[in-house]
């Protein structure tokens, strides 16, 4: 028991710096979802506000709406929505993906090409099943993996700069 | 010194100076100008550069992707003169950097640079037009801000060496020494072409004075064809001589003419009739001495007053002249005592001579004041021969000549008398 204890107090200690790591790649993938938006040109769309709309669990908190209140993309003012479900996503520009299931993420995935939406997400795999930007962080460096023939599908088109940073997949496969 | 040098050399030494002034007042400004336009040059490549790989740089900068950055910033590798280039995030982090292979080592102090001029030009860096140039000893920096959606995220900071400036500039420097060195030896061989132009008619006029100082020939005229100043020169000189001469013609006329009468004084006429009987007796022909004074001439001056007695002086001297030949001499002795010498006289013309110079003055009618008339008459005497001796001569003639004057002045005046024997 107190062998459990100790190890217990062990890998407290060890986690701590990795939820703390964790909240600054969480805070950076929130800015990077505007970012990536600024290098990506939608097909002309008579809306007035730039939709970005996150599917499922928020793992954000208000870290979002803090960032991008009062803020333009595109020249046009943010608006955040949270989707539970599929259903719920309306018309939206840029979806962040936090699904945990992969036929779910397919489905979102699916409809996000049937309608020009940017897809991002963290999950494993996500570019090579047909979502356009995957981000991951690896000792807390950033590395993002856009599938450029889906981003193609959608009809949107990736500025060259961000293409440069990133690992492209010009096919469905890597 | 420099008063000593010869006019010739001043203007070589001058002209040479001049045009050595002149060349390294236009190497310095040529070589300052280019140094100007070649590091503005350098500047603004190193400007596009940094344009170029902030515009690039922005991607990176936005996603924190300091591999790409890194990636980016290993291009520079294509230009050999960029020594150092460090990317900072928008925390002032360095995200990436790069550093030429084989660089300078003293990189370090480098970088500690780009930091010094990140936190002097911390404002200026944060406006979206904003960037610092600067150009120290051995290389140039440029710094600039790379925005993302209108905010500074990250900065760029580009270290180029200044060998390729510096190169360019000891190869101007050179080509200026050469050039001007070249040219100073073409102007130092022309100008002594061209010094002749001004020594060459200063050196004439030394050399014509001096050759009047020698010679006491102030009639020489200098001829210059020129038409600048060197003529004003030269024909200040030539008016010069002009006046000598016209000041010793007179000092000549008033050293050897009586100022009255205008005849030879009594000095000038004993040195012409040294000349004649030297030549005489040379040539064994004779001289003809005729001594004459005016008869009662004192009571002339005592009756009619002196200025009478000059204007008969004046009147008697007329008719010596008309009466005596063109290359006979005519002199006052003084008082009313006048001398003719017959050049190559014989005794027949002498007295021929003689007799009209009485005969004229007798008959001469002297207008002392308007309407009233005198008339004077002469006594002569009369001596020809060849002469003898050159000094015993003369004074043998003249004395000769003036006892017949005073036989004639004892025989009654107005007449003629030749030595040992009388005429008239």
């Amino acid at each position: 028991m107190k062998r459990f204890l100790w190890g217990l107090l062990l890998l407290l200690c060890v986690q701590v710096p990795s939820v703390q790591a964790g909240d600054e790649e969480r805070k950076l993938e929130a800015v990077f979802i505007g970012r990536f938006a600024s290098y990506i040109e939608w097909p002309a769309r008579p809306r007035e506000r730039f939709v970005i709309t996150l599917l499922d669990d928020n793992p954000f908190g208000s870290l979002l709406d803090d960032l991008y209140r009062d803020k333009r993309i595109h020249n046009k003012p943010i608006e955040l929505r949270y989707a539970n479900r599929l259903d719920q996503v309306g018309e939206t520009d840029a979806l962040f993906i936090t699904l945990s299931s992969s036929a779910a993420r397919a489905a979102a995935i699916d409809h996000a090409q049937r309608n020009g939406i940017l897809t991002i997400s963290e999950a494993k795999g996500f570019a090579e099943s047909g979502g356009i930007i995957q981000l991951d962080f690896i000792e807390q460096k950033a590395r993002i993996k856009i599938n450029h023939a889906a981003a193609l599908k959608s009809g949107l088109r990736i500025g060259a700069p961000l293409l440069s940073i990133a690992t492209v997949l010009r096919g469905d496969k890597p | 010194m420099f008063d000593r040098i010869s006019i010739r050399y001043k203007l070589i030494v001058l002209l040479g100076l001049s045009a050595a002034l002149a060349l390294l007042i236009s190497s310095v400004i040529t070589i300052y100008s280019t140094y100007l336009s070649e590091s503005r040059s350098s500047l603004r490549v190193l400007h596009q550069l940094t344009d170029v790989i902030s515009e690039n740089m922005r991607a990176a900068l936005a996603f924190h992707d300091g591999e790409s950055a890194r990636t980016l910033l290993a291009a520079l590798r294509a230009d050999p003169h960029i020594q150092f280039a460090v990317v900072h995030d928008e925390a002032g982090q360095p995200l990436a950097e790069y550093r030429a292979a084989g660089g300078r080592a003293d990189v370090t102090a480098r970088l500690e640079g780009v930091r010094a001029r990140i936190r002097e030009n911390a404002d200026l860096l944060r406006r979206e037009d904003g960037f610092v140039e600067h150009i120290e000893e051995g290389s140039m920096i440029v710094l600039r801000p790379v925005f993302f959606e209108g905010k500074p995220i990250g900065l760029l900071a580009v270290v180029s060496d200044t060998r390729l400036l510096w190169a360019k500039i000891r190869e101007l420097v050179l080509l200026q020494a050469v050039t001007s060195v070249v040219t100073l030896v073409l102007l130092l061989f022309l100008s002594v072409k061209l010094q002749s132009m001004f020594t060459r008619p200063i050196m004439s006029l030394i050399r014509a004075m001096r050759e009047v100082a020698r010679t006491k020939n102030y009639r020489v005229v200098l001829e210059s064809d020129r038409r600048d100043e060197f003529r004003d020169l030269h024909e200040g000189f030539n008016a010069m001589l002009a006046d000598i001469r016209e000041r010793d013609d007179r000092l000549s006329r008033l050293a050897t003419t009586d100022a009255l009468t205008g005849l030879a004084n009594r000095r000038h006429a004993m040195e012409v009739l040294q000349t004649m009987v030297v030549r005489a007796r040379r040539k064994a022909e004779p001289v003809g001495v005729i001594m004459l004074d005016i008869d009662a001439f004192k009571k002339v001056n005592d009756l009619y007053g002196h200025p009478a007695g000059d204007l008969v002086l004046q009147e008697v001297a007329q008719v010596l002249l008309a009466s005596a030949r063109e290359y006979d001499l005519v002199a006052r002795l003084g008082g009313e005592e006048f001398l003719v010498v017959c050049d190559g006289g014989t005794s027949e013309v002498t007295i021929a001579v003689a007799e009209r110079i009485r005969a004229g003055v007798e008959a001469r009618h002297i207008e002392y004041e308007p309407g009233a008339l005198l008339h004077v008459t002469v006594s002569l005497g009369v001596h020809a021969a060849v002469p003898q001796s050159a000094a015993g001569d003369i004074e043998k003639m003249i004395r000769a000549a003036d006892k017949a004057l005073y036989r004639a002045k004892a025989a009654g005046r107005n007449r003629c008398v030749v030595a040992q024997e009388e005429v008239g």
